[in-house]
């Protein structure tokens, strides 16, 4: 069985299927992009996952564990850590507060304070442990947050739109950082993303979503010359 | 920031507790006596503030758990539990301390459970639950005649031996500034740990810190309870200074008056909410004889005023304010220090 596995999960809202009948596997250290439209149902399935919400019908399992059900805490400590689509840092505590509180989940609320100065390194806030999270710009506080979700060592991580509204510079950094975040303890890791410049530059396998059923699976290349999927989510201009 | 440094906050906390120390030398047996119940209701202020200022948690009946400390001590102090061994032990104020604030604990945590429970209720709904129980256990302890009813218990003993003579307030006053001061210095300790900033957290944003691998209802349920015990540890020492438990103590109106002291002082400090409880009791014994009925006008146009235009607070609007002064000039001083390494930087 796939290390996370989503077996025929189906999510109504008030009749309205987000989620119908979603089958998605990734092995133990895979990196993996989930692309669609608006409102395709992407975040519905970050939302499943990490115990948000509850699925209508179907089994989700991690490493063989069932997730649904379970409330997101839970989830957590099972090692799902979430990045959300808006930055959700806390603006009234610095950086290095930020750090600390997440790294400590990891812990059971440990009490051993764990230097989480490595991470703002690695996130480029070095600069900024002092500095109220809510001062920070856009992309900082993205970073900011993409650092919180690698303090708490999850095995499992979501990244829900983690370029949106960085600059240029911003976004290559960030690739960057996902590509050896993937290579370094195994981590598996999912992430929503639309700009397909980012997603060229991750390499790695794509999933594409369309009124809440899996389209196609593959490669960027493969997707990217996908009719079905080129009619889909790139449109059908000619350069696409 | 809406914060003190640690060394502003602890100088600043300094010179307010000898301030006070001076009541007894500068002032008459009196205003002695008034300073002992200003300074409980500024510990309870405390308590409120940790509640309200820091974990986002608005209750309207914070005043139950100061009550229930004061009800449990005057009860058990009375000798009213068992009789022969058994009530003369209970009596010890010893012992009756430390089961009052135990029991303000105890009914928070089962209060908590209840509102925390799942998903838990926070905001408007917290206010509207909490003010219900208020009004409701008011009228329980006013229709319950073991409790005294309407007239409350009469001579609740003194702490001790020492804190007996009516006409020397002296001891219990010390005896009470040192527990606040005590209760001060751990509540800002523990607000300047990782469980602030776990507070801070948990009201801006629960769903969030939920995601990170806490619980929301733990973290709530422990400030509830860690809040309720400061209040009742506040309302026994009251009853033990005044001698008196009161229904008035545990209701609606209570809970209402320390919103305003804590609000009027500056919710997200814990000395400006002290000093806001001081402040506002301070003013009311000399104001109220002045303007009588419209004292409480009064105190509700400044109220509305503060709101409005000094939101942190009348005495912490200030405060921050010298706060970033003092930290301006402690950073132009070690100017020449090294600042962080700044190397690893793309």
């Amino acid at each position: 069985m796939p290390f996370l596995s989503l077996q025929n999960v189906h999510k109504d809202f008030g009749g309205v299927a987000a989620v119908d009948g979603v089958d998605l596997g990734l092995a133990a250290g895979e990196l993996r992009a989930l692309v669609g439209p608006n409102g395709c149902g992407k975040s519905t399935v970050f939302n499943l996952i990490s115990g948000s919400l509850r699925a209508t019908a179907g089994r989700i399992t991690l490493d063989g564990t069932e997730l649904g059900g379970q409330a997101p805490h839970r989830i957590a400590r099972l090692g799902v850590g979430r990045k959300f689509q808006v930055p959700s840092v806390f603006g009234d505590l610095t950086v290095a507060e930020n750090l600390d509180l997440a790294g400590a989940a990891g812990d059971r609320w440990g009490s051993g304070a764990r230097p989480q100065s490595h991470l703002a390194d690695r996130v480029h806030l070095a600069d900024k442990t002092g500095d109220l999270a809510s001062v920070l710009s856009h992309g900082q506080r993205q970073w900011l947050e993409i650092g919180m979700v690698l303090a708490a060592r999850p095995r499992l991580m979501l990244l829900d739109e983690p370029t949106a509204g960085m600059t240029a510079f911003e976004t290559a950094a960030t690739v960057d950082l996902i590509r050896t975040m993937a290579g370094e303890n195994g981590a598996t890791i999912l992430v929503i993303e639309h700009d397909t410049g980012f997603l060229e530059r991750l390499d790695c396998p794509v999933t594409v979503m369309a009124k809440g059923k899996i389209l196609a699976t593959g490669t960027y290349q493969e997707i990217h010359n996908d009719p079905q999927v080129r009619a889909l989510y790139f449109g059908n201009r000619s350069d696409a | 920031m809406n914060r003190l440094s640690a060394s502003f906050s602890l100088t600043l906390a300094a010179i307010v507790f000898v301030a006070l120390a001076l009541i007894p030398v500068l002032g008459s047996g009196y205003w002695t006596g008034q300073a002992t119940r200003y300074v409980l209701f500024g510990m309870f202020a405390m308590s409120l503030s940790l509640l309200w200022g820091r974990a986002g948690m608005l209750t309207f009946g914070h005043a139950v758990f100061f009550g229930i400390g004061g009800y449990v001590m005057a009860t058990m102090t009375m000798g009213l539990f068992g009789d022969g061994i058994l009530s003369e032990l209970l009596a010890q104020p010893w012992i009756a301390l430390p089961v009052s604030v135990g029991g303000a604990a105890l009914a928070a945590a089962a209060l908590g459970w209840f509102l925390f429970w799942g998903r838990g209720v926070s905001g408007a709904y917290l206010a509207i639950i909490t003010l219900s129980v208020a009004v409701v256990v008011e009228q329980a302890v006013r229709g319950f005649y073991a409790l005294g009813g309407d007239n409350g218990l009469v001579g609740v003993p003194a702490l001790a031996t020492w804190a007996a003579d009516p006409f020397n307030p002296v001891p219990m006053f010390y005896t009470v500034l040192v527990i606040a001061a005590v209760v001060y210095v751990g509540l800002d300790r523990l607000l300047r740990s990782r469980m602030g900033a776990l507070l801070t957290a948990v009201s801006a944003n629960p769903d969030r810190l939920g995601h990170f691998g806490y619980s929301v209802f733990v973290v709530r349920l422990g400030a509830f309870v860690l809040g309720a015990a400061i209040a009742g540890l506040a309302g026994a020492l009251f009853v033990a200074t005044d001698g008196f438990a009161s229904p008035s103590l545990i209701g609606f109106g209570l809970s209402a008056e320390v919103l305003i002291w804590v609000a009027l002082g500056g919710r997200n400090i814990l000395l400006a909410a002290f000093l806001g409880a001081v402040a506002v009791r301070l003013a009311e014994s000399f104001l109220s004889g002045l303007l009588g009925d419209f004292w409480l006008l009064a105190l509700g146009m400044v109220f509305m005023a503060s709101v409005v235009l000094l939101p942190q607070g009348l005495i912490a609007t200030p405060m921050l304010w010298l706060n970033n002064r003092w930290n301006q000039g402690n950073r132009s001083n070690s100017r020449d220090a090294p600042g962080p390494a700044n190397d690893g930087m793309v």
